[in-house]
């Protein structure tokens, strides 16, 4: 069953929505949910405050409207899936360890990245974006999938672990700064950080098994991406230089 | 129960002998058909028999880009063996150095969510000497192998399923290219879903029996009774009058059904092919666990 929260009334500031997550919500009726806190410039809001709620909580959870002003959303998710029809603020994903989290819209800055401070950050799952995300994507990234349809801003990638960041509409400035195994995606031409040296032109496989597995995601991938060549950078050689950046180079049947 | 006919040909009254095996099923995809082709014969060759090979391998089909995980074309691959660590070696030997070496391929599992796996790019991934990398997509761990051409991309282990090795079809005609062309037509009806015929062409001329005459060393040695040439030598041949060749099939697959089946595949597209006599092999019921009367499949297909 599918839980499904509506956006009925714009909050009054940024609202803090890290607590809106299946495993959190699981087994909750209607009027527990509506009662549930979120907090929003320093004062406690209720879920039904804003929300019509609809639905059983169980794996699926589903948010409507536009929701810029909603930071956090999906952060710290291990299980489930969340849908979520708009656009979403910052930190959404935010060390994530399992399920899924897909934005029918834009994301905010650091999108599944890790908190301040903290060394890794998502550790699994896959969050993906049918719009652009804002800057830093995959902070920290130790594992997991990041995949925005349009473009990233800068530093994405930033101390990447390992995981993938795939920006099909292009990857920002500074992408993968401090990366040490992570793989950066771009399907745009890109400009790598000269900490990047240029390896070759090749047809990764396990990206196109990454790339179908976006598209079984819902998000639109063209056949050239999968068929084409990609150069590979690899980085960052201030750290491991076990990282790499990938961009699609050009059409090249196979 | 005595035999029956089937058209002009007579079916023996006797029954295929078949043992339980362990198998692993495999999809090796490529950027063409034909590579994907080149590196499936390639590991499923040598692998005729348990005996000498130590594992029995075979296509089981050709996959379209639709049917395999990264849209290429591809072949499925059935290797069995007599149990999992056996599946295990075979599969990390003929995956090394029948598929990594192939140009473009890639390999996968197809037998997901088995209970027991074996490794695989687990344990091959250390030809990648340090430099190789892994990817968990879409819950399952990949393993990328720098070679020379790019990278080798293979899963981190294979599922390994109960299935069911031996089960045979033996043809025989008066006239040799007759009985070749009907066992061509048995195996040709007989691959399909979960069915390897592990000989060359999927047929055997040198079927064999347990153990030798002559010898206590030999594991097997050939099936005297059905060879045509000692039919005048030997008390207890098996050859039908009239019947100057046979050609065995042996079938492994991934159940008794699909043994079953096949075989009843086999019988009516030989006899619609001109074999006279079909029989099947067995060691008196004492050695295996499955039995295949050939009176079973008289109803065609």
């Amino acid at each position: 069953m599918t839980l499904t929260l509506t956006l009925r009334t714009p909050p009054p500031a940024l609202v803090v929505a890290a607590g809106l997550i299946p495993e959190q919500l699981r087994g909750l009726d209607v009027s527990e949910i509506g009662a549930v806190e979120v907090r929003c410039n320093g004062e406690v809001l209720a879920v039904g405050d804003l929300f019509d709620v609809a639905g059983t909580a169980d794996e699926q959870l589903v948010l409507a409207g536009d929701l810029r002003r909603f930071d956090w959303i999906g952060a710290g998710m291990s299980s489930g899936q969340i849908d979520v029809r708009g656009d979403v603020g910052a930190w959404a994903g935010a060390e994530m360890s399992g399920g899924l989290l897909r934005i029918f819209g834009d994301a905010g800055d650091r999108l599944g990245a890790a908190y301040p401070g903290a060394r890794a950050g998502m550790t699994g799952g896959e969050i993906v974006v049918s719009g652009n995300a804002g800057a830093e994507a995959g902070v920290g990234m130790r594992r997991g999938l990041v995949a925005v349809s349009g473009g990233t801003g800068a530093g994405a990638g930033l101390r990447m672990l390992a995981g993938t960041v795939i920006a099909l509409g292009g990857i920002g400035a500074e992408a993968g700064l401090g990366n040490k195994r992570g793989s950066l995606v771009s399907g745009r031409p890109a400009e790598p950080l000269p900490s990047y040296a240029f390896a070759t032109r090749f047809h990764p496989p396990a990206l196109r098994l990454q790339l179908l597995r976006v598209r079984e995601l819902g998000l639109t991938v063209d056949d050239a991406l999968l068929r084409g060549a990609w150069a590979r950078w690899s980085g960052d050689r201030t750290e491991l230089a076990r990282g790499e950046i990938l961009i699609f180079d050009e059409d090249v049947r196979r | 129960m005595s035999g029956y006919v089937v058209g002009d040909t007579e079916v023996a009254d006797t029954f295929a002998e078949a043992f339980p095996m362990r198998f692993a099923r495999l999809l090796i995809t490529a950027a063409t058909e034909t590579w994907a082709l080149e590196a499936a014969r390639s590991m499923t060759g040598f692998a005729t028999s348990v005996i000498g090979c130590k594992c029995e391998a075979a296509i089981e089909c050709l996959l379209t880009s639709s049917e395999t995980p990264d849209g290429r074309p591809g072949a499925a691959v059935l290797l069995f063996a007599m149990d999992r660590e056996g599946v295990g070696k075979r599969v990390l030997e003929r995956v090394g150095q029948s598929v990594m070496t192939c140009p473009t391929t890639a390999c996968f599992d197809g037998l997901a969510g088995a209970e027991r796996t074996v490794p695989l790019g687990r344990s091959l991934r250390y030809f990648g000497d340090g430099f190789q990398a892994s990817k968990v997509i879409a819950g399952q761990r990949f393993w990328r192998i720098p070679v020379m051409e790019g990278e080798f991309l293979v899963c981190e282990s294979v599922g390994v399923g109960h299935g069911v090795g031996g089960g045979n079809l033996v043809i025989g005609a008066g006239d040799e290219d007759v009985a070749l062309a009907a066992a061509q037509a048995a195996a040709e009806a007989m691959r399909g879903e979960g069915v390897a015929l592990p000989f060359p062409g999927g047929i055997v001329r040198s079927g064999s029996k347990v153990g030798a005459l002559t010898s206590n060393s030999m594991p097997a040695s050939t099936n005297h009774q059905m060879a045509p040439t000692l039919r005048a030598q030997v008390a207890d041949t098996l050859v039908p009058e009239g019947v100057s060749a046979m050609f065995e099939i042996v079938i492994d697959a991934v159940s008794e059904d699909a043994v079953r089946e096949a075989m009843r595949r086999g019988l009516h597209a030989a006899a619609g092919a001109g074999a006279t006599h079909l029989t099947a092999a067995n060691f008196g019921g004492k050695l295996g666990q499955f039995h295949f009367p050939l009176s079973e499949l008289r109803d065609p297909p």
